[in-house]
């Protein structure tokens, strides 16, 4: 028996609790960065000093990047991991529960000290950019204890992923039900099995590289001073060798994600299963020699061969653009199902992202567009348009199952429609003076040369999303008491944990269907189908 | 109707081809090289999201669950169709292959060092301001300290001729970007890096530190004057003596 109420979840070692705190957590952060991107967007709507001082424009921008990234995104898909993937493999719990906690643990507190890294730290706090590049980050520079507060915090973060990547794959490879092979996995536990070793080959580098930080911080090391004989591109090397892999990090588990719902919602079978999952290897792998491409304009890498590497990832993400269209294609799609509509939106947005990465993957190009308002807007349509809409496909998509109640599909709709129309407004005319030459990480920009309007459209765009995220939350707090009950499977799924009761029994089922297929759920309801 | 369409069709084709796509034009010939590495890049984006769009679209139309229509009716239930999967595996290789190897050779005119520069300037990056030094004239011109509305300091560029910027930084990372040439390179402390640009307008434009560098970064700007080769050397006499 578990403890019941608030004891029972805090001190919890259930997979789907700690699975729903993650969630819970990350999406929090996802609104304290929401805000603190709000307060950028009111700065930047017109020329001129208007809503906070530049320094503590730095600070916004520092702590926004640094919780959109290591705090909402990547947390939210490992909250998604810990759910789905024992119930996905038929296995009741994770292979090792208290780890789990424990990985929940330490990234709460991590959250935390980076939030004091900038809240509580009256003018010291971390304002050196969410890649914290020394010699900026070092002791001369930013002697206040907001960048150490941030070390630790971040450190702690990535701790966490270590743990929960050595859990995840211990109980994907030893805990798989009989019958479900390698090759019936669900694509989206394939996705989190690459995001999980990509955080374990990606991570301890960037660790060593905090460490050498804060031991040229604090012990009179010189490792990226060269004041001391040490260099700074050494930092930006160990960095972005965790930082690429980190935003696959991010986006695998919601190309996870909208590949389990098109299919339910086009009811077919994946197209191409198997090219898919080799498209996913495959990125996993490319993912790891691309790094560099952040360093072009540093005349510091051999940009060729960076390059060339970032240009082959594009291959296999590519793949998949068709498979998600080959699943639709002879379809019977409901495409006004609220996660349907998230997972078009996805589609949509992060097109966009994917043929602008490639843009900037030729390094001339990259030479008058990286660290532009371009580059800002690019990064956001794979990040928010695609990861955090991919977050909300998932919510929709798996809240039934999570709370045995339903959504509201109306509202779903509305919400999803306000936040496409919200974030193509903000983000597209980010393009547009990116390319006139507006640099990124400005509070202020002169008036009258092309930076006026899209800037104020782009203000306008973020009225426009938050209303639509308000209305989300207002819905989900409100049928999360009172929705209309939701049935084990409300949609027709495909995957084991439709087969179980919404939400699910403590140990996760009481039987399991036979499996031979990657579709055992769908094998159950249509035996006259199974080949 | 139909010849209206024709015009139509040809004015948005000949408009496309003579547009930017909202990248400046190129004030030099380096940013001129990049700017029509650009416009390749934008019509293979076009074309590529063209044709996605319009499968995503297709599909999302003509298969879309009618009104009425049995909630549980499946779709066809076919898995793969390996020779397709080919396809959509080679061609996008093939495009990748074109544009990397375009990539390649912008990028190699772009920062290509000119054996015999018809000057050069020492450009030092400190936080926050510039300092720009022609050895060979004996100028050093030097920013004031950085603020809002202050232009900064002026480099002077002669026209049709390269100039060589030996870029280094003196404290922190800073980049030197002309957004109007399509350029930037950072100043990374401890190494010295150097581009040519030769430019190919008349005018001032406008230039700025591009690598967030502490608290007056977005004010650390400046100024690049391109002149005449003549009034150049009549500059740099005035400005040495
Ligand atoms: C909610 C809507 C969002 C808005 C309106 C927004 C807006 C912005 C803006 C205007 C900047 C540029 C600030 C500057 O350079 O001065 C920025 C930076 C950034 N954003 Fe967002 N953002 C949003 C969501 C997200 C999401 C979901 C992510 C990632 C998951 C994200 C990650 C970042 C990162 C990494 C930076 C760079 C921070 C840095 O320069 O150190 N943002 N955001
Ligand atoms: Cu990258
Ligand atoms: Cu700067």
């Amino acid at each position: 028996m578990s403890a019941r109420g608030a004891v029972g979840w805090l001190t919890t070692t259930d997979h789907k609790r700690i699975g729903i705190l993650y969630c819970l957590t990350a999406f929090g952060f996802f609104l304290v960065g929401g805000a603190l991107a709000g307060l950028i967007r009111a700065e930047l709507a017109s020329p001129g000093q208007q809503v906070v001082a530049i320094g503590t424009y730095n600070e916004l921008f520092t702590i926004h990047g640094t919780v959109m990234i290591f705090l909402f995104l990547a947390p939210f898909g490992a909250g998604l991991i810990n759910y789905l993937v024992p119930l996905q493999i038929g296995a009741p719990d994770m292979a090792f529960p208290r780890l789990n906690a424990a990985s929940y643990w330490t990234y709460a507190s991590g959250g935390l000290l980076v939030l004091l890294s900038s809240f509580a730290t009256a003018g010291t706090g971390a304002a050196m950019g969410w890649y914290a590049y020394p010699p900026l980050s070092g002791p001369r520079f930013s002697p206040g204890v907001g960048v150490d507060l941030w070390i630790g915090g971040i450190a702690l973060v990535a701790i966490s992923s270590l743990l929960t990547g050595v859990n995840v794959l211990t109980t994907v490879f030893l805990m798989r039900a009989p019958g479900m092979t390698m090759w019936r996995l669900p694509v989206f536990t394939w996705n989190a099995v690459v995001t999980v070793v990509l955080g374990l080959l990606a991570f301890p580098p960037a660790v060593a590289a905090f460490a050498l930080l804060f031991l040229d911080r604090r012990l009179g090391g010189s490792a990226f001073d060269p004041a001391g004989g040490g260099d700074p591109i050494v930092y930006q090397h160990l960095f972005w060798f965790l930082g690429h892999p980190e935003v696959y990090i991010l986006i695998l588990p919601f190309f996870g994600v909208i590949t389990e719902v098109i299919p339910v919602f086009s009811r077919k079978p994946l197209f191409g299963y198997p090219g898919f999952v080799l498209a996913t290897l495959a990125i996993g792998a490319l993912s790891i020699g691309v790094w560099a491409h952040h360093m072009f304009t540093t005349g510091a890498v051999d940009n060729p061969f960076f390059s060339a590497m970032t240009f082959t990832i594009a291959v296999p993400t590519g793949v998949k653009f068709f498979n998600w269209i080959g699943t639709m294609w002879g379809g019977r799609i409901r495409w006004s199902a609220a996660p349907m509509m998230f997972a078009i939106a996805f589609l949509l947005n992060f097109l966009i992202g994917g043929v602008t990465g490639i843009m900037l993957a030729a390094p001339p190009l990259d030479y008058h567009l990286n660290d532009s308002y371009f580059l800002v807007s690019h990064f956001h349509y794979t990040m928010m348009g695609g990861g955090a809409f991919g977050v909300f496909a998932a919510i929709y998509f798996w809240f039934p199952k999570m709370t045995g109640r339903m959504l509201s599909e109306r509202v779903g709709r509305l919400v999803a429609v306000g936040m496409f129309v919200g974030f193509n407004l903000t983000f597209w005319p980010q393009f547009v003076v990116g390319l006139r030459g507006m640099p990124r990480r400005v509070p202020d920009y002169p008036p009258g040369i092309g930076f006026d309007a899209p800037n104020l459209v782009s203000t306008l765009g973020v009225v426009v999303m938050s209303l639509a995220v308000l209305l989300f939350v207002w819905d989900w707090w409100r049928s999360l008491r009172r929705g209309p009950s939701a049935s084990d499977d409300p949609w027709g799924g495909d995957s084991l944990e439709w087969t179980t009761s919404s939400p699910p029994p403590e140990h996760n089922f009481s039987t399991l269907p036979a499996i031979r297929s990657h579709r055992p759920a769908f094998d159950q309801r249509h035996p006259e189908l199974v080949r | 109707m139909r010849r209206a369409a024709v015009v139509v069709a040809l004015a948005l084709v000949t408009s496309a081809c003579s547009s930017t796509f909202g990248f400046p034009e190129g004030g030099t010939q380096q940013g001129r090289d990049i700017r029509e590495l650009w416009t390749v890049f934008v019509l293979a984006a076009i074309a590529v999201a063209g044709v996605v769009y319009a499968l995503i679209a297709w599909s999302l139309l003509r298969y879309r669950r009618r009104r009425g229509e049995d909630p549980d009716a499946l779709g066809r239930q076919f898995h793969a169709n390996v020779p397709l999967e080919v396809a959509y595996t080679a061609i996008p290789v093939a495009i990748v292959v074109a544009l990397f190897s375009a990539s390649l050779l912008t990028e190699r005119r772009v920062t290509a060092l000119d054996p015999d520069p018809a000057t050069t300037v020492e450009a030092t990056a400190f936080a926050w301001g510039w300092r720009f030094v022609y050895p060979e004239e004996q100028i050093e011109i030097v920013s004031p300290p950085s603020r809002p509305g202050e232009p900064g300091p002026e480099l002077v560029l002669p026209l049709g001729e390269p100039t060589r910027v030996v870029l280094r930084s003196q404290d922190v990372i800073h980049a030197f970007w002309v957004p109007a040439f399509n350029f930037k390179r950072d100043a990374i402390p401890g190494r010295t890096t150097s581009f040519d640009l030769t430019p190919t307008h008349l005018g001032r434009f406008r230039g700025v530190c591009a690598e967030f560098c502490g608290l007056n970064h977005a004010v650390m700007t400046f100024t690049v004057r391109v002149v005449e080769p003549e009034a150049f050397e009549a500059w740099a006499r005035e400005a040495a003596g």
